[in-house]
This record gives structure tokens, C-alpha cells and sequence, in this order.
């Protein structure tokens, strides 16, 4: 099909206009990670880089906590990940494909939790973590992060489930294959888009989490990137160089990882979201 | 032959976990309101609804709430416009369409402290782009702070949120849109309907099921937020931009009031719920009517 | 190889009962079918055979052992989907040895049978591609090679033709029917498309509404049919009904009039004794019943309003006067003008009870 010019005009416009809102913030964010001080605080900023050194991110390493932030976050969310992904594959087979009594009450109760309010808990479970000796632990950070991720990757589950025919689980059971053999043998490799998508969800949500590793951990040695980072936005002299070379490095696992796996995860995202 | 014991073991995990962190603790914020608990770590005793009245009768809940409606309905229809806008020339057919729908999300994958970073440097009096463009355009005629208002503060931060949420809206409509057969589209072009007659007639009510789920599930996930308006203002200036998450963690955190700090979250917790409840149920309504 | 016998099998689905008492007998070898319409409860027996539902109520035995309790895979059986059920991720070969890699078999046994089925049903060529890369005619051959590995001794068949266009259903079909005087195996065949019934079958199974209608080989049904219902259901075009009234019996033979719809008084034959004069009677008429009105038994007058010419025969659709609808076959189409009055001769017709019972 044809399109008139008009319509042309507004598709790449409209193109445009969305890849200049996403992009340019981020353009000038890493642009601005390796332009001199002088420059980064110049009275009319500079679209292209006038300067170039790396030494925002030589400080960034060397002489900041960043290399142990970064550290933590990935041991946090790859744990965060490994667990999500290990409660919810089951839970979402037996959610979407098996029967038990109370089966969608639950299902529903575990779907309010998305849509759960983290500062509500986050007073209690303070008091429960203060008992069981987990403040200033990963593993506190690691629990809560598998809790809040597990409705939405149960309920992302569920469209990569149903495309799995149920004739071909049928077949298998025919052909004498127990159900975990089930599992693992046929289902998972078939929903293997659908466990990357929650791993990567997983993976997104501790690494971006805020909230809770601000009050859970207390030693500055045991800080996640976002409470780090924080950190050095609150004090009084803001090094922005230091801090656009830190956002550049933070962004860089989740764009790496997004860029291997992403559109499975989109359309895990997307493709049973609505309904 | 699906066996029932096989299928509450693989379920009990997932649900004794999500018990145990979220139901539990649930709990104990309710008992938590009953008492006179200030500090972390300090006893209380039990005081009956004492802080519901406490929190009920003075002004700071309900103008929390009050800013947390006008944060909700604000970030509701900004990003509306936004995200169909977007989804509906990502529906179209152009190279490197996959590339666009996948990395259009970029804003929603970074860390929050990262787009914290990105707006405070963009907004910055020293060195950000915004107060120079605003005044080559003629907007204004001196750099502002943003975040010095009440008003410009509320309105720059709905805008920050609008931008990291909105490409995660336009996925959730793209995939509404994709639901809409191309035949519809063909069927109304051979009926002579134009491209605004096509959107009005056919489009826009199609989406109506996306939109209302969106505006649920929305209005849940805009409410929650928290990072954001507190690595951006703290609540401020003078309480602006407080709203009910903001004051819980003030209260508990910053006021060491642990009680009356669970007294607003149980509050916030009904309110949700009970929205969530009636929004599910007028969803399922509007569901059996079409 | 086994026989299979049902004994007074039934389906609940909570409240409703989807299979009501069903017994039947199917001796080893035999090429049973399942035919009735959509609903009737056809897919649902089979799927009981097979144990992926499980029986309410009676008992199933499979080569004389009693598997009502049993699990799919020890029953014995093999089972071909509608939609093929292949494993995506899996090579043909891989997805035909399945079962076998499941019962822990050799590998060299594994490979053998595999290439022994693959031999069979013309594979041999494609053991090495995923199920995406082929036809719907050699998907359906996969899974048709995945049952026979496992040497049951009942091959299930669910619909599994109704997936694949018109030309490759019919080449399908002489397959299978191949296939069965080949290895000589039970099959118990599921499907709502009659043809299929007619030629496959060595006795037809009639459901409706989750009970037998009627059993008996496919010419035996069509020439013989115990009701209306199985009347109407083999046999294409339908069989045409008209409503009639007994007015005498001679000979042991009942005399029908309809003389709203131009019947004047035919003489039909009955099962048993014949129903008393002024009993109301539906007479059933296959379209290639029709015969010259010239030394007919009977007459049907009617006014042609389409004719569907196919070459070797035409269908003339007439209304009668009555305003009633039947469709008639003739060899002969210069027979049939739209618009025209004619007079239809009948040789016979089936008598059926006001409730539906063959009389």
C-alpha cells in the first residue's frame, strides 16, 4: 500500500519527534560523561562534544565506590533473577495449566500484589528483617525483590503458556513421558522466549530498585548503585561529571542485556498484557 | 489427569513466599496502626484508633491524598496522549519498526536514579539544555529552578514520570492495536471512511478494552511511585509534591512516628484495594454490555 | 494388537453428563469410527479410551485388561491429534522415537523402528527436520510414524484429517486406510465428516448427545438406518423428510398419504408389524430414491426452484405443496427446469415414527 505524502510526512515526523524525546536526553547524558568539567558547565551546553576525556570515568572508578555498587547490583538482581525465575515457572504452570481448588481466587490475590504499594511493607518487613538479623544483608534485598517481581512474572507467563497447544502436552503424556519430564523436555524449551522475558523483568526490577535498599542497608559498602548514586546527588557540591559517567555505566548492563534478549521480552510484555 | 497434589506443590512455593514477605508484613502494619510505636525497634502499647483519628482528623493525609489524585489523574492523561500518539505510528509499517517497538522502552529499563540524574542535569541552572532552549525560544528570559515552585514543581516531576512510563503505556496499546484485524481497516477503506473516520470508528472504540485495563492497572503502578519524587524533590518544596507514599516514608523514616506511618499505609492499602475492586468489577460490566 | 470393549461408560463434567452409558465391543482389527455432529460427545469417548479424560462411571478394557484407572501411556494405546500435537523443538526422528526414548528403550531399537515407520510413511527423506519445515500432509505422517514406533495394539485418531485442504484429506485418507490393511491394528477413528466414515470405517459408531444412535458397517447404516437421526446424518445431500399419515396396511405393508405434499398412497415396507391406519409417520427419502414417476410406487409433486448441476448428477432443490423442501438426484439433468411443476416417481422409503424411530 501506497502512502499519500501527508501521510509519509507524518509517520517520519511523528518518528522523529519520538526518537529525539527517548533519545536526546540520553544523548547528551553520554556526550556529557566525556566532555571536560568546563564544558559540562558551560552557559550554552554543546549538542556535540568540544572536548573528549575519560577522566570522569577514571575518577568514576578509581576514586569513587561505584565499582562496588555496581558489584552488589549485580549480585543482587542475579540472584533476584535466579529466584523469581524459579518460583514462578512452576506456580505459572500450575496457575494456567492444571487444576486445583481455589485456583483463580489465587490467581487474583497474586495479581493485586503487583499493583501492591512497596512503602506499605516496607515499615513491617524492617521490623521482621531487624529480628532475623538481614538489615544490611543482600539477601534481605534479594527477598524483596523476588517478592515484588513474582505476581508480574507469573501473569507474563501465562500468554507464553497458552501458546504451548495443549494436544502437544496431551501427545506427550500419551507417549509416557512423566509430568516433569514434561516440563523440562517439552515446555520449557518451548517457552524459553517467555523465561528470558521474566529473567530479564526480574533482572530490571533490582536493578533499578530504590526504595528498599535505601532503608534496608545501612553500610555504604554494601550500597546498590541506585542508593549510591543517590547518595552523591544529595551532597551539596554536585560533580556532574562524575555522576553523567556513572548514569552512562549504569545504563550499560540493562542496554547490553536488552539488546541480546529484548524483543522477547517485549513481547512478553505485551503479548497476553492486554486482556 | 492432571494431578491436584503436583499442582499446589509447584504453587506453594511462589505463594508461601509472597505470604510471608508481603501478606505477613501486611499484618503486622495493621496491628502496627493499633499502637503508640515511634522509633524502629522501640515497643508500643495498644491505643485503639487512636492514630486513625490522629491521621483522619489532621490535614496532612488528606492533602496527601489530594496530591496523590491530582499526581494519578495528571500522569494519566499525559501519558495517554503521549503513548497513543506514539502507538499509533508504531502500528504502522516502516523499516526497522522491531528495532523502534523494542528500544522505545529504553526509558523504562534504566534505573530511576539514573533518569533522576538525566532530568536534574537537563533541568540544572548550570550547564542543562532546557533553560537555554527555553530561552532562545522566547519562554522566558532567565533560567528557573523547576523545582522551586509548588506548581512548576508538581508539573516538571508529572512530566519526568511521563516520560520514563509512557513507552511502557505505548506497548501496552501497541498490543491492543495489533488485536484490531487489518481486514476492519481494509473493509472500512473499501466503505470510503478516511483516516480520521477509520481512527474515530474503528480504532478508538476497539482500544476501549486496552485503555480501561491500562487505566487500572495505571492509576495502581502511578500511585505506588515513590524513587522518583523523592530523589527529585523530597515532597517539596514546602510539602507540594508529597504525596501518600512520600508521607508514609516521611512519617516513618524522617517523623519516626512507625505507627502512624502504618495507620497511612492501611488507609492507602483499602483505598487501593477498594479501587481495584470496584475498577475490576465496572471493567467486567462494560465487558459483559459490548 | 487388541481388541476393545466399553461397558456402560459415562462422562460427567460436573452436573452435565457428556457420555451417557455407552457400550460397544470392537474386536482386534477392526476400523471402527466415530461419526455425529459437533458436541455429541465423540471426541470426548475417544479421549477416555486414551485416558487423557478420565472415566466417571464403567469400565474400559483394551486387549481384555481393565485400564479404566490406567495411565495413557500403559493402556497400550497410540493416539494421532487433530492439530498433529507435534514437539516444535524437536527433528522428526526425535519426535517419532519419543515414546520409545520415554519407555527407556535401546537406542539402536529406537533408531530401527524409527526407520521402519519412516519407511512406511515415505519419511525417510525429512527425519532430520523440525516439524515447521514440512507440509500439513507430512506433519500429519510424523505423527501418525510417532504412534506406529510404539506398536500399540489401538491406534486413536482425533479428527486427524480436518486440518488438511480437500485434496490432501482424500490422499490422507487412502493412507490411512493403507495403513490399516498394512499393519492390521485396531483403530478407533474420531470424525464429523461422513465421507470419511463411509470409506474408512469397518463398522460405523452413530452419537448424539453422548449416547450411540446406532453401530453397523457404513452400508448397512446407509441402507438400514435404525432412525431418523442416522438417517439424516449418513448420506449426502440428507436424506429428505416428509410428514405422511398411515391410511391402510396390506399385505403387512403400510399405505401412506400425504396429500398436502401430492402424496397420494404409497405402499412401504416395515420392520415390523405396521403402525395402524391414521398414524402420523415421516417418510425418508434419499435424494437418489427418486425414480421416473412412470410405474413409481408412489408420487411427489413439487416445483423446482434451483438445480445444482455436477456433471455426472444434477440436484434439483423443489418445494413441495405442502411447503416443505426436498432435494432430488437424477442422472439425467436435462430433467430439471427452474420454475417448472414436476412429478417425482418414488421406489422407496424409509418409515420412521413421529418420535424418530424407524418403523
Amino acid at each position: 500500500m501506497r502512502r499519500t505524502l501527508g501521510q509519509s510526512l507524518s509517520l517520519y515526523g511523528g518518528l522523529l519527534l519520538i526518537a529525539l524525546v527517548i533519545g536526546l536526553p540520553f544523548w547528551w547524558v553520554l556526550t556529557g560523561s566525556i566532555k571536560l568539567p568546563k564544558e559540562i558547565i558551560q552557559r550554552v551546553p554543546t549538542m556535540v562534544p568540544q572536548s573528549f576525556t575519560l577522566q570522569h570515568f577514571e575518577k568514576l572508578l578509581q576514586a569513587s565506590d561505584f565499582p562496588v555498587y555496581l558489584l552488589n547490583s549485580m549480585v543482587v538482581a542475579l540472584f533476584s533473577t535466579a529466584f523469581t525465575v524459579l518460583l514462578a515457572l512452576p506456580a505459572a504452570y500450575a496457575f494456567f495449566r492444571m487444576e486445583f481448588p481455589g485456583r483463580n481466587a489465587l490467581y487474583k490475590t497474586i495479581l493485586l500484589a503487583y499493583a501492591f504499594p512497596g512503602v506499605v511493607v516496607l515499615i513491617p518487613l524492617y521490623g521482621l528483617f531487624a529480628k532475623v538479623g538481614l538489615i544490611d544483608s543482600p539477601v534481605a534485598l534479594v527477598i524483596v525483590n523476588v517478592a515484588f517481581a513474582l505476581p508480574f512474572s507469573i501473569w507474563m507467563m501465562r500468554s507464553f503458556l497458552s501458546s504451548v497447544p495443549r494436544e502437544i502436552e496431551e501427545a506427550a503424556v500419551v507417549d509416557g513421558a512423566p509430568t516433569l519430564t514434561i516440563l523440562v523436555r517439552i515446555l520449557m524449551p518451548l517457552i524459553a522466549p517467555g523465561i528470558a522475558s521474566v529473567a530479564i523483568f526480574a533482572f530490571i526490577s533490582s536493578w533499578t530498585e530504590y526504595l528498599f535498599a535505601s532503608v534496608l542497608i545501612v553500610s555504604d559498602a554494601r550500597r546498590t548503585i541506585p542508593v549510591g548514586f543517590a547518595g552523591i546527588i544529595g551532597q551539596y557540591q554536585i560533580d556532574w561529571g562524575l555522576l553523567l559517567a556513572g548514569a552512562t555505566a549504569a545504563i550499560i548492563p540493562v542496554v547490553i542485556l536488552f539488546a541480546l534478549v529484548g524483543r522477547w521480552f517485549v513481547s512478553g510484555l505485551t503479548d497476553g498484557a492486554v486482556k | 489427569m492432571k494431578n491436584t497434589t503436583l499442582a499446589i506443590a509447584f504453587v506453594s512455593p511462589a505463594l508461601i513466599f509472597l505470604l510471608a514477605v508481603l501478606g505477613w508484613p501486611l499484618v503486622q502494619a495493621a496491628i502496627l496502626s493499633f499502637q503508640d510505636v515511634g522509633v524502629i525497634g522501640s515497643e508500643g502499647h495498644f491505643i485503639g484508633l487512636g492514630n486513625y483519628a490522629t491521621i483522619l482528623g489532621g490535614a496532612g493525609f488528606w492533602q496527601a491524598l489530594g496530591r496523590s489524585i491530582v499526581w494519578v489523574l495528571s500522569n494519566a492523561v499525559v501519558q495517554t496522549i503521549l503513548a497513543l500518539a506514539t502507538a499509533l505510528v508504531l502500528n504502522q509499517k516502516f523499516p526497522g519498526v522491531r528495532i523502534a517497538r523494542t528500544w522505545i522502552i529504553l526509558t523504562w529499563i534504566v534505573p530511576t536514579v539514573v533518569v533522576v540524574i538525566i532530568w536534574r542535569w537537563l533541568l540544572s541552572s548550570s550547564g542543562g539544555i532546557i533553560n537555554p532552549l527555553l530561552i532562545q525560544a522566547g519562554a522566558i528570559d532567565r533560567p528557573v529552578g523547576f523545582f522551586a515552585t509548588r506548581e512548576s514543581a508538581m508539573a516538571t516531576l508529572i512530566m519526568i514520570n511521563s516520560w520514563r512510563w509512557f513507552p511502557f503505556t505505548t506497548l501496552m496499546m501497541l498490543a491492543g492495536l495489533t488485536r484490531i484485524p487489518g481486514d476492519l481497516y481494509e473493509a472500512a477503506r473499501v466503505d470510503g471512511a478516511g483516516t480520521f473516520q477509520r481512527f474515530k470508528r474503528i480504532t478508538w472504540p476497539l482500544l476501549q478494552p486496552t485503555l480501561m485495563v491500562l487505566g487500572v492497572v495505571g492509576t495502581l503502578l502511578s500511585f505506588n511511585v515513590f524513587d522518583v519524587i523523592w530523589l527529585l524533590t523530597a515532597g517539596g518544596p514546602a510539602g507540594a509534591t508529597q504525596t501518600l507514599p512520600v508521607l508514609i516514608y516521611e512519617t516513618a523514616f524522617k517523623g519516626y512516628r512507625l505507627s502512624q506511618a502504618a495507620t497511612i499505609s492501611v488507609l492507602t492499602t483499602i483505598l487501593l484495594m477498594g479501587f481495584a475492586f470496584f475498577a475490576t468489577r465496572a471493567m467486567a460490566a462494560a465487558e459483559a454490555d459490548r | 494388537m487388541a481388541g476393545l470393549s466399553l461397558q456402560k461408560v459415562k462422562k460427567r463434567f460436573g452436573e452435565t453428563e457428556v457420555i451417557g452409558g455407552v457400550d460397544l465391543d470392537v474386536a482386534d482389527g477392526e476400523f471402527v469410527v466415530f461419526v455425529g455432529p459437533s458436541g455429541c460427545g465423540k471426541s470426548t469417548l475417544l479421549r477416555m479410551i486414551a485416558g487423557l479424560e478420565k472415566t466417571s462411571e464403567g469400565r474400559i478394557l483394551i486387549g481384555g485388561r481393565d485400564v479404566t484407572d490406567e495411565d495413557p501411556a500403559k493402556r497400550g494405546i497410540a493416539m494421532v491429534f487433530q492439530t498433529y500435537a507435534l514437539y516444535p523443538h524437536m527433528t522428526v526422528a526425535t519426535n517419532m522415537g519419543f515414546p520409545l526414548e520415554m519407555a527407556k528403550r535401546p537406542k539402536e531399537e529406537i533408531d530401527r523402528k524409527v526407520a521402519e515407520a519412516a519407511k512406511i510413511l515415505h519419511l525417510e527423506a525429512y527425519l532430520h527436520r523440525k516439524p515447521r519445515e514440512l507440509s500439513g500432509g507430512q506433519r500429519q505422517r510424523v505423527a501418525i510414524g510417532r504412534a506406529i514406533v510404539r506398536q500399540p495394539g489401538v491406534f486413536l485418531f482425533d479428527e486427524p484429517l480436518s486440518n488438511l485442504d480437500a485434496e490432501l484429506r482424500m490422499q490422507m485418507r487412502i493412507e490411512i486406510a493403507r495403513l490399516h490393511q498394512q499393519l492390521g491394528t485396531t483403530m478407533v477413528y474420531v470424525t464429523h465428516d461422513q465421507v470419511e466414515a463411509m470409506t474408512l470405517a469397518s463398522r460405523i459408531v452413530v452419537l448424539r448427545a453422548g449416547r450411540i444412535e446406532q453401530v453397523g458397517e457404513p452400508l448397512d447404516l446407509y441402507e438400514n438406518p435404525d432412525n431418523s437421526f442416522v438417517a439424516g446424518f449418513i448420506g449426502s445431500p440428507r436424506v429428505n423428510f416428509v410428514d405422511a399419515t398411515v391410511t391402510a396396511v396390506e399385505d403387512g405393508r403400510a399405505l401412506v398419504a400425504a396429500p398436502e405434499a401430492g402424496l397420494a398412497g404409497m405402499a412401504v415396507s416395515t420392520r415390523g408389524t405396521p403402525p395402524k391406519p391414521g398414524t402420523p409417520v415421516s417418510l425418508g427419502i434419499r435424494p437418489e430414491h427418486f425414480v421416473p414417476a412412470d410405474g413409481a410406487a408412489g408420487t411427489l409433486s413439487g416445483t423446482i426452484s434451483l438445480v445444482e448441476r455436477l456433471g455426472g448428477v444434477a440436484y434439483a432443490h423443489a418445494v413441495l405443496a405442502d411447503g416443505s423442501m426436498i432435494t432430488v438426484e437424477s442422472r439425467d439433468a436435462h430433467n430439471f427446469e427452474v420454475g417448472k411443476t414436476q412429478v417425482f416417481g418414488l421406489q422407496r422409503a424409509f418409515l420412521f415414527s413421529a418420535d424418530g424411530m424407524r418403523l
